[in-house]
């Protein structure tokens, strides 16, 4: 063994350690730079996989809340109520928001200003969600049956809110511009818009201030999209009475 | 020559395979205390070559050069002078340089070496 005589075994052992924490190093290293940056990718991804779910999950719904009022509306054939159960079905899902709607309305659009002088609060020149509410909450004032905000109708559990730069109506992301469309008595929306004061002044002042897009537009017809969401009770049961 | 190299190989894939990681904050213990066992090992190689080599000395060298490294970083953190790994980074520097240039000279310079 010439190798052993010019390179001992004691020198191969510890060149032979060295190597292993050179490994050692290399593993951690990996790992803690793998960590931090990981992290906010992450959870992109997850949310963007959580939402491409959930479209997976609303379609789900809506083709079983069709075979569920197919199966209702056959056992109520056989029990020969069909008729009324029908009538019945109809305008209890028009009355909660689960239908299509379409009739004489207006239609706001709500858009951030184009363009912003320096040095000013960019917060007064873009629409928030106390905006959007606003008017809604002056669109259902004025009479409105029924009211959506870029294709989320507004029920009687939607929540209009701010998540950092989006909006969460029926907590769905929603983005600039922002159009509601509302069926009702045209006449009488456009009043309440005009008489509401968080709304008159977003359309009136703060548009000519802050060159914010906003435009109210009465038609003869309008389409609001169904609810697409669950309307599941939660903790909630029937109360006693009544 | 090739037998340390397939020792240097063999301690790599067998760190890299058993996954083996220490915590973030050894990091800098570490990282220190392999420049020390680079410039021990380079030093064995050289008293190899020079048919100087003690078993004693060089693995007493060998732990002393890695643990004295680690306790400099860590009295550097102790007293708030977290620089003071630069001293043994740049002592094991010059040395380290030192050896590599003693083994090519050696390695070189020898007539019928293999």
């Amino acid at each position: 063994m010439r190798f052993f005589r010019r390179y001992p075994i004691t020198l191969m052992l510890v060149v032979a350690v060295f190597g292993l924490m050179l490994a050692v190093a290399f593993n951690t290293t990996a790992r803690v730079n793998g960590e931090r940056p990981a992290r906010t990718t992450d959870l992109a991804d997850v949310v963007t996989e959580m939402e491409r779910q959930r479209a997976q999950l609303t379609a789900q719904v809506s083709k079983l809340r069709a075979e569920s009022d197919d199966i209702d509306s056959q056992a109520a054939a056989r029990l020969g109520e069909k008729d009324s159960f029908d009538a019945e079905l109809a305008s209890t899902r028009l009355a909660v928001g689960l239908t299509r709607v379409q009739g004489p309305g207006v239609v706001v659009t709500l858009d951030d200003a184009k363009t912003m002088p320096a040095q000013s609060d960019p917060d007064q020149y873009v629409i928030h969600d106390f905006d959007i509410a606003a008017v809604v909450n002056a669109l259902l004032a004025g009479g409105a049956t029924a009211v959506d905000v870029n294709g989320q109708r507004v029920v009687a559990t939607t929540a209009i809110r701010c998540a950092g730069t989006t909006i969460l109506v029926n907590q769905t992301r929603l983005g600039a511009p922002y159009t509601i469309c509302a069926v009702g008595d045209s006449a009488k929306l456009d009043m309440s818009l005009n008489s509401d004061l968080a709304s008159s002044e977003l359309l009136g002042d703060y548009r000519v201030r802050y060159g914010l897009g906003v435009d109210v537009e009465v038609r003869s017809s309008v389409t609001v999209a169904a609810y697409k969401g669950t309307l599941q009770p939660g903790v909630a049961t029937l109360g006693k009475g009544e | 020559m090739f037998v340390l190299l397939l020792a240097l190989i063999a301690g790599v894939l067998i760190g890299l395979v058993s996954q083996i990681s220490i915590p973030a904050v050894l990091l800098s213990y570490l990282g220190v205390a392999i420049l020390a066992a680079l410039d021990s090992c380079l030093g064995g190689v050289r008293a190899a070559l020079e048919r100087t080599f003690s078993d004693r000395i060089f693995v007493f060298g060998f732990l002393t050069n890695t643990l004295m490294a680690a306790f400099i970083v860590y009295i550097g953190e102790r007293i708030g002078v977290r620089e003071l790994y630069l001293a043994a980074v740049v002592a094991f520097g010059v040395r380290l340089f030192n050896n590599l240039g003693a083994v090519r000279r050696l390695l070189i310079d020898r007539p019928g070496a293999e």
